[in-house]
């Protein structure tokens, strides 16, 4: 079963770069589609707009760039003699969902607010300034769930070395579903909340300021499913007993957790999400009623994050509790 | 962390003075080291403000004004009442984020925020400040009212909501700026020894702008975050009821 191993080694590296690689290129290309149709309702602003669309694919690269750096890493790491084994090979099945499937779902969605921005410039040309200044934030915001997802991987590299049974190769597999499929909902729902923001700046550029300290704000707070997705990542990796006896139950508790809380964060990521993106259609046109709408788009919020706690909850039982 | 190369931190251990080897009682050396610096740093610039205050129309005046100026208005903004005391707790937590987020770039040192006890210590304060002002603003049988807001059968979800802001709050700041640490502590030692990756990484001016966006820009956004979601939770908890 040599030759196994080698092939999930090959295969991971492969996934990883090329899942990365395809959702960048199709992201910047939707990016460049939005910056043309830009110049075409506004010409004289071509230059501000090339501007603008550049900053934005140089942003969404992020995602490319994480791939290949755990691409390298573990190339380097391939003829160490701890890595010849099986389980070390599932293990790393791991980073494809930490790495890989987070940064697909980013680079795809993250082309949205870019080509908003683009499309903003072209009604407010005076005002390109703040708008790519504010993009450049919030798209810097937006890749949050790849440098949680790289951290996991990291973490899982360490590990796979010197693990020796099943039940440690479930817990690492785990350890990255989790933070892997954790991460989908709240990347879609910040992308939608990013994008009405930067719409809303080019329907009026009065409400700049509530704009901006809204976005910052909720963006921090349609994110935090993902933190509760790292914390269970984490306490997979290094709170349970780690390297115990073989016991294939307690492998497959260690995947149904981090399952558990990895599809729990999709729907209040999206949700909260969808929430924010009317509360910011809403002050996009009446500046003037940014601190009641503020207040009752976060309150709800905090309400819908509610669920995604629960499944946290869960996944600690399942956890620590056996 | 012995997974990615990373030595155990040092540590002081407390615990054989109350006769106790729990890991509670040790101390994270670096950590604390590394405050007290941050904090003199703090207090060195803010004797220097003071000082140039004084003078008349001078740029740093401007500039110490103009960023007062800045804070007020934001938490103007979000409490829609102008609070002096809520006004002095929250710039002075940006200020200590900022500073611990930035002190990386000093040679030899480290954040005191990749530490999980600062940022949690941070978000426990945060918390218990926001629901002192919250008593202090209703009354505490308002207060404990408010968690059976629309009707009994929520209370467990609002006190677990109210709980998670803590660990959220923390995580958040944590696991950013221990990314971005461990992402250029991974680059710069790749390149250590190499003569030629060593140059072409500072003629290129990569390591320049790695560190800009990781410490410089990433470390105040994530200060400027923590500020604002304090102030948002302080502005939810202490006028959730009327207009």
């Amino acid at each position: 079963m040599e030759g196994f191993a080698e092939y999930m080694h090959y295969g991971t590296i492969a996934v990883t770069v090329a899942a990365n690689a395809l959702a960048v290129g199709i992201g910047q290309g939707i990016t460049s589609h939005g910056a043309l149709e830009a110049m075409d309702l506004q010409p004289s602003a071509r230059d501000d707009i090339t501007r603008a669309s550049i900053l934005g694919m140089a942003l969404m690269e992020t995602a490319a760039l994480m791939g290949t750096f755990i691409a390298f890493l573990l190339l380097l790491q391939t003829n160490s003699t701890a890595q010849n084994s099986t389980l070390a090979g599932f293990a790393e099945l791991g980073i494809v969902f930490a790495v890989g499937l987070s940064g697909f779902v980013l680079g795809i969605v993250s082309a949205f607010p870019a080509r908003a921005a683009c499309l903003a410039i072209a009604r407010q040309p005076f005002f390109s300034r703040q708008i790519v200044r504010f993009m450049l934030i919030a798209l810097s915001l937006l890749q949050t769930p790849i440098i949680f997802g790289l951290i996991v991987a990291l973490f899982i590299r360490g590990q796979a070395g010197s693990i020796e049974t099943v039940r440690d190769s479930l817990r690492l597999i785990a350890s990255g579903v989790c933070i892997g499929i954790g991460s989908v909902g709240p990347a879609i729902g910040l992308a939608f909340f990013t994008k009405s923001a930067c719409d809303g700046m080019g329907v009026n550029r009065s409400s700049y300021r509530q704009l901006f300290s809204f976005a910052l704000i909720s963006q921090a707070i349609i994110e935090t499913p993902i933190l509760f997705a790292l914390i269970v990542s984490v306490s997979l990796l290094f709170v349970v007993p780690a390297f115990g006896a073989e016991n294939l139950v307690d492998g497959i508790m260690f995947l149904a957790a981090g399952l558990c809380t990895g599809i729990g964060t999709i729907g209040p990521g999206i949700s909260s999400g969808k929430t924010a993106t009317e509360a910011c259609k809403q002050i996009a046109s009446n500046p003037e009623t940014y601190s009641a709408l503020s207040r009752v788009s976060m309150f709800a919020q905090g309400l819908i994050e509610t669920a995604a706690i629960y499944a946290v909850l869960i996944s600690f039982l399942l956890l620590f509790l056996r | 962390m012995s997974g990615i190369g990373i030595e155990e931190t040092e540590q002081w251990l407390i615990g054989p003075f109350f006769s106790s080897n729990h890991p509670f009682f040790s101390i994270n050396k670096h950590t604390v080291i590394y405050t007290w610096i941050t904090i003199g740093i703090i207090v060195a610039i803010l004797l220097l403000g003071r000082y140039l205050l004084s003078k008349k129309d001078s740029i740093a005046r401007f500039v110490t004004m103009y960023a007062v100026r800045l804070f007020v208005g934001m938490v103007d903004q979000t409490l829609s009442i102008f609070s002096f005391n809520h006004f002095v707790f929250i710039t002075s937590l940006f200020c200590f984020v900022f500073a611990c987020n930035l002190v990386s770039i000093i040679p030899w040192m480290e954040e005191p925020t990749i530490d999980l006890n600062t940022t949690l210590a941070l978000g426990i304060i945060s918390f218990l400040y926001t629901q002192v002002a919250a008593i202090g603003e209703g009354g505490l049988w308002k207060y404990i009212k408010g968690f059976f807001s629309p009707f009994f059968l929520m209370m467990p979800i609002n006190v677990v909501g109210k709980l998670a802001t803590v660990v959220s709050i923390s995580f958040r700041l944590f696991g950013n700026i221990f990314g971005g640490s461990i992402i250029s502590s991974i680059y710069f030692t790749a390149i250590r020894g190499n003569f030629t990756f060593e140059f072409i990484g500072l003629a290129s001016g990569f390591n320049l702008l790695l560190a800009a966006f990781f410490v410089i820009f990433e470390g105040f956004l994530q200060a400027f975050v923590f500020a604002m979601l304090s102030l948002t939770y302080l502005s939810l908890a202490t006028q959730s009821e009327g207009d």
